[in-house]
């Protein structure tokens, strides 16, 4: 191997700048672009990564709004998680106000010290029975569940909210940021500025409703039934790989009074998340598809100056052949021409894609991109150009040494 | 220092043969300087190229420096034109991008000598030319003379031992025409071997020894005076 | 002249069709990536009813608790509460108004065939109609005594008249709604603002609603707040009527005044109707009450999502980078033209006719491309559609001044981008070639 030829090399493009430039703004540009998607659909890809806490592969929702006059709600309510939870594949049930991630719920404030004005932490609320925890799939890790008696009648007669409630880790912590989880067990907490309820449990982790909110792993479970406006939703968890079946079976069961109820909104729960998660994913596509073609687009355009430099230096790469270049040579001179090029490229582009980033920042409430993305990206865009180029310069160390001597 | 037996060159298409040399042999010793004259289409250029390791032959025995160069690989030619044979074109064949320094660097670079080397060397050739007060400037900067001793220039940077021109003197006038040749007599004289191809038979005859090519076979020491005015309309 | 140099662009377009493909294709990708994310954000900022920006107003109170504002900007709730819309109603200080809420619930149509189904409720006051310019194919909305008498009326949309009456004139039939039986008024056309400016709470480029009831069924129906409610503090009592008339805003609150100047006099009716309200102990903040009109509250709600905007801002970069890209291929097929340009300088062409003639050429790239461009932008948009689902249904149509705009932005960025290289074109000296 013989030496770089750096130095005539850089001289060289000084000399015919307008085509390096060309293709070093295109490299610039491309990879403000391209990194500042790659960011994107990392920051993306790791809030669709996270864990609602629910069983999400077995579990399902369907709802029920009965409309028949004398239509019995409790009766009804009772009767379908009785003949749910009978069914074979089915692992267990519960009715639920609204189902984690899924866009739509309940949230209220609770304070640790009773009255007006004092500091309060906001949670979403499932309302659930005893059977919620297994349904759920989330894990008690500390005090106990509910029993039946604590299940308490939501129908517009009596006033405020069940005794005893169930809190996520998060929001123990959230509320009680000095204790240990476990501690908060029995602790009692205010809602409706002075209204008391005691926590007797804490789950690992359950998701609120909204994947935007920032209080997401803030979740209470409160047992209650709701009752008297005729709507159920039920949430059931099937046995490992049932679920498909289970949702069926428990369609057709509901589906037996069809003369007095609507049975609908039978989505499981990957459905209910994939529709949650639409525009991020929709965002990671589109920015995927943006990448590819720029990519395929730059790459053509180095492609091309490549050849079309080729092309018009035949005679000069015959004179370096004839001066004693070998083919190693020709390949090595285009490729480290390629280098010069791709620095200036990266070095603009690592300016470009912190200013985008920057206003990224600032203006769309984005995070900062990490450091080791533009040495990874610069070095992507090296590996980018020396591949491109090594057609054109393959073609070029194939120009015979006799071309030296032809003359025009 | 150069020994063809019975070369031959054949191009082929698909419909013509051509035959380009044929049973060309020849010997060149150690110090020569051997003119090589002939019609447009005789084989000149084609025997240069062979000469100079830039073509291969289809047939014959070739030996450089007492070197049998048959069976050579394409970078085992390369290393051989970049040590021991100097280059001069008809249309001197500089890189435009490049200055004085770079392009009569262009060989050394491939030869692989470290950069104080490079530089002695190029300056010492430089010097041999007198062009050594114009390094930096550009080609386009020059006239055709001084182009054509920089490309002289370059080809000595090397040292070689063996000089191929090609019609070197063809796209000057003549003022400049016979201060490249002075220039070609000076290093010839230091023992440089030199092979040039020219149409001109003035310079022709200045030579050590003149040998004229026609349709590819050698006719050694023939100048025929007919075959000059249709040579240098070429 | 021009079409003589017309007639060489596709000459040079024939002579080197890939490489003339190749600049087209850029320019149409760039193009294309660009005309889908503007028609996106073009349609996400639409003004729906431009023609009555400036008499139309939002109208928000401050209700919010004496603690901490309702919004990180100390601005007052999006909505109203159920005491405060109807007073406002009540009061009739506009030349039109009409509070409005979300609720559903389910229809069971007189026809046995077609199966009850549960819909979306527009709860509102009949001014609504005329207020919002909505379009009837049959009757029209109720009378204002409907309002006041919690009348059984409803107009249908489109949609569902064509599901239980097959498309038919039903005004008159009756319906059964949340089991109570309604007498059809009307029927109305297609009707979907982009974006659903009325009401921005939920669903900004959602369908309007299913039907249209009036809002003073609210109360005897027990009808359920759909959209968002938000409280700051909990009702007094137990029951339907106490969380009416509790703090918890779920309401929006329109007026059409005769015309803008006339926002001062309402504005003043806002402030004394709330220190009126402070004297019974209500609205403990400072007074901060506010009137948006159309524009200013879809430019307050920020409706155009932050992703469709970063997706413009890109899609610029791109095109940028597909110039660039252009202006390589141009420079080396202008240059590879040498021959031909030296020798038209030879025989007399100044400067300018060839600078002319290249910038014909690459107008006509960028036309080429502009026109593959919305073919581009067609197919974004179908994918966009494809991705994002309902919601992007109303925001993926071009319409025609998308289609002049890309047009124009192609032939214009082109143009500058083939400036340069047109230069150097015209440039080249008559023997310029001649030169080994």
């Amino acid at each position: 191997m013989t030496q770089l030829n750096l130095g005539p090399i850089f001289r060289s493009l000084l000399r015919n700048k307008t085509g390096a430039i060309l293709i070093a703004l295109q490299i610039a540009f491309t990879m403000a672009i391209v990194l500042n998607a790659l960011f994107i659909i990392g920051e993306r890809n790791d809030l669709m990564a996270r864990s609602s806490g629910v069983d999400e592969a077995n579990s399902f929702q369907i709802s029920s709004t009965g409309f028949a006059t004398g239509f019995n709600h409790l009766n009804t309510l009772e009767e379908d998680l009785r003949e749910i939870r009978a069914l074979p594949g089915v692992r267990n049930a519960t009715t639920i106000n609204s189902v984690p991630i899924s866009g739509g719920g309940w949230s209220m404030s609770f304070q640790v010290e009773s009255g007006e004005n004092k500091p309060s932490t906001p949670s979403s609320i499932y309302m659930v029975d005893e059977q919620g925890i297994d349904t759920l799939g989330v894990e008690l890790v500390a005090g106990s569940n509910f029993t039946k008696t604590d299940i308490r009648l939501r129908d517009g007669t009596q006033e405020g909210w069940p005794q005893n409630v169930i809190v996520t880790v998060a929001l123990a912590n959230d509320m009680f940021p000095e204790l240990d989880y476990a501690e908060t067990v029995g602790k009692t907490i205010f809602i409706n500025n002075t209204e008391p309820m005691q926590i007797i449990g804490v789950i690992d982790q359950l998701q609120a409703p909204w994947i935007g909110w920032n209080k997401l792993e803030n979740a209470m479970l409160s047992p209650e039934y709701i009752v008297g406006d005729n709507w159920n939703r039920y949430f059931i968890r099937a046995e490992e790989g049932m679920r498909d079946q289970t949702m069926r079976d428990v369609e057709e069961l509901l589906a037996k009074r069809a003369d007095e109820r609507l049975v609908e909104n039978l989505r499981s729960f990957e459905e209910i998340r994939e529709d949650s998660y639409s525009r991020h994913s929709a965002m990671i596509q589109i920015l995927y598809v943006v990448m590819i073609i720029m990519i395929a687009i730059t790459g053509k355009g180095i492609v091309g100056l490549a050849s079309f430099n080729v092309n018009r230096r035949l005679r000069q790469i015959g004179t370096r052949r004839a001066l004693g270049a070998s083919k190693a040579n020709i390949v090595q001179y285009f490729m480290t021409e390629n280098v010069v090029i791709t620095t200036l490229g990266v070095i603009v582009g690592i300016a470009l894609t912190i200013g985008l980033n920057m206003t990224l920042v600032s203006a769309f409430e984005l995070g900062r991109m990490p450091w080791y993305f533009l040495p990874l990206g610069g070095l992507c865009f090296y590996l980018l150009g020396q591949v491109a180029v090594f057609g054109p310069a393959l073609k070029a160390s194939s120009i015979p040494p006799a071309m030296a001597t032809r003359n025009v | 220092m150069l020994k063809m037996e019975n070369i031959s060159k054949v191009f082929r298409t698909d419909v013509v043969e051509t035959h380009a040399l044929r049973q060309f042999s020849l010997n060149v010793d150690e110090g020569d300087f051997v003119t090589v004259t002939g019609p447009s289409g005789s084989g000149k250029t084609t025997f240069l190229n062979i000469a100079g390791l830039l073509e291969t032959y289809s047939s014959g025995t070739y030996e450089l420096d007492g070197k049998d160069v048959s069976n050579l690989s394409d970078s085992a030619r390369s290393r051989l034109r970049n040590e021991k044979i100097g280059f001069i074109f008809q249309s001197f064949n500089l890189i435009p991008d490049l200055n004085l320094f770079d392009n009569v660097d262009v060989p050394l670079r491939y030869r692989g000598f470290n950069s104080a080397e490079r530089k002695k060397r190029i300056e010492e050739a430089l010097e041999t030319v007198g062009l050594s007060n114009r390094m930096k400037h550009l080609p386009a900067q020059l006239s055709g003379g001084q182009q054509q001793r920089v490309a002289i220039a370059r080809a000595l940077a090397g040292s070689p031992r063996f000089l191929l021109a090609d019609e070197p003197t063809g796209n000057l006038d003549s003022k400049m025409a016979h201060s490249v040749m002075d220039l070609l007599h000076n290093i010839n004289a230091q023992g440089t071997t030199i092979v040039m191809v020219t149409h001109d038979p003035g310079f022709a005859k200045q030579a050590k020894r003149n040998i004229f090519v026609r349709d590819g076979q050698v006719s050694e020491n023939t100048l025929v005076e007919q075959d000059l005015p249709s040579a240098a309309s070429a | 002249m021009f079409f003589y140099y017309i007639k060489l662009a596709m000459l040079s377009f024939k002579r080197n069709p890939i490489l003339s493909l190749l600049m087209v294709l850029a320019i149409a990708f760039g193009i294309g990536a660009l005309m889908t994310t503007i028609t996106v954000n073009y349609l996400m900022s639409n003004n729906p009813i431009k023609e009555k920006n400036d008499v139309l107003y939002h109208i928000q109170l401050d209700s919010w608790s004496p603690y901490e504002a309702a919004r990180d900007d100390d601005a007052p709730p999006l909505q109203l509460t159920w005491t405060d819309v109807n007073n406002l109603q009540q009061a009739e200080q506009a030349f039109r108004q009409a509070a409005m809420a979300r609720s559903g619930g389910i229809i069971e149509p007189e026809n046995p065939d077609v199966k009850p189904f549960q819909s979306s409720f527009r709860l509102t006051f009949t001014d609504f109609f005329p207020m919002f310019n909505v379009p009837f194919i049959y009757g029209a909305g109720w009378d204002a005594s409907a309002d006041q008498n919690a009348e059984h009326v409803v107009v249908l949309s489109r949609d569902v008249n064509d599901r239980i009456f097959g498309g038919e004139n039903s005004v008159g039939e009756s319906v059964t709604i949340s089991g109570e039986t309604f007498q059809v008024v009307g029927v109305i056309d297609e009707w979907h603002p982009v974006p659903k400016f009325f009401d921005l709470n939920t669903g900004d480029f959602g369908g309007t609603a299913d039907v249209f009831i009036p809002l003073s069924l609210k109360l005897p129906m027990e009808l359920p707040s759909w959209g968002n409610t938000n409280c700051w503090k909990p009702p007094e009592g137990t029951g339907f009527l106490a969380f009416l008339n509790s703090e918890c805003v779920n309401y929006q609150f329109w007026v059409e005044l005769t015309s803008p100047q006339d926002e001062a006099r309402y504005h003043t009716f806002l402030d004394s109707y709330v220190e009126q309200q402070k004297a019974l102990g209500r609205f403990p903040r400072p007074l901060n009450n506010r009137m948006s009109n159309v524009q200013e509250w879809l430019e307050y709600n920020e409706v155009v999502a932050d992703d469709a905007q970063i997706m413009m801002w890109l899609s610029m970069m791109f095109l940028l980078v597909c110039l660039l890209n252009t202006i390589g291929l141009m420079l080396s097929k202008f240059i590879g033209k040498s021959g031909e340009i030296g020798l038209r300088r030879a025989v007399g062409a100044t400067r300018g006719d060839l600078f002319m003639q290249h910038l014909v050429e690459t107008a006509c790239i960028g036309v080429a491309g502009g026109l593959l461009g919305l073919l581009f932008s067609y197919f974004g948009l179908q994918g966009v559609r494809t991705l994002y689902g309902e919601f992007a249904d109303r925001l993926t149509t071009l319409d025609s001044n998308m289609m002049l705009l890309a047009i124009g932005i192609s032939t214009i960025t082109t143009i500058i981008a083939g400036i340069y290289p047109t230069w150097r074109a015209s440039a080249i000296a008559p023997a310029g070639q001649l030169k080994g």
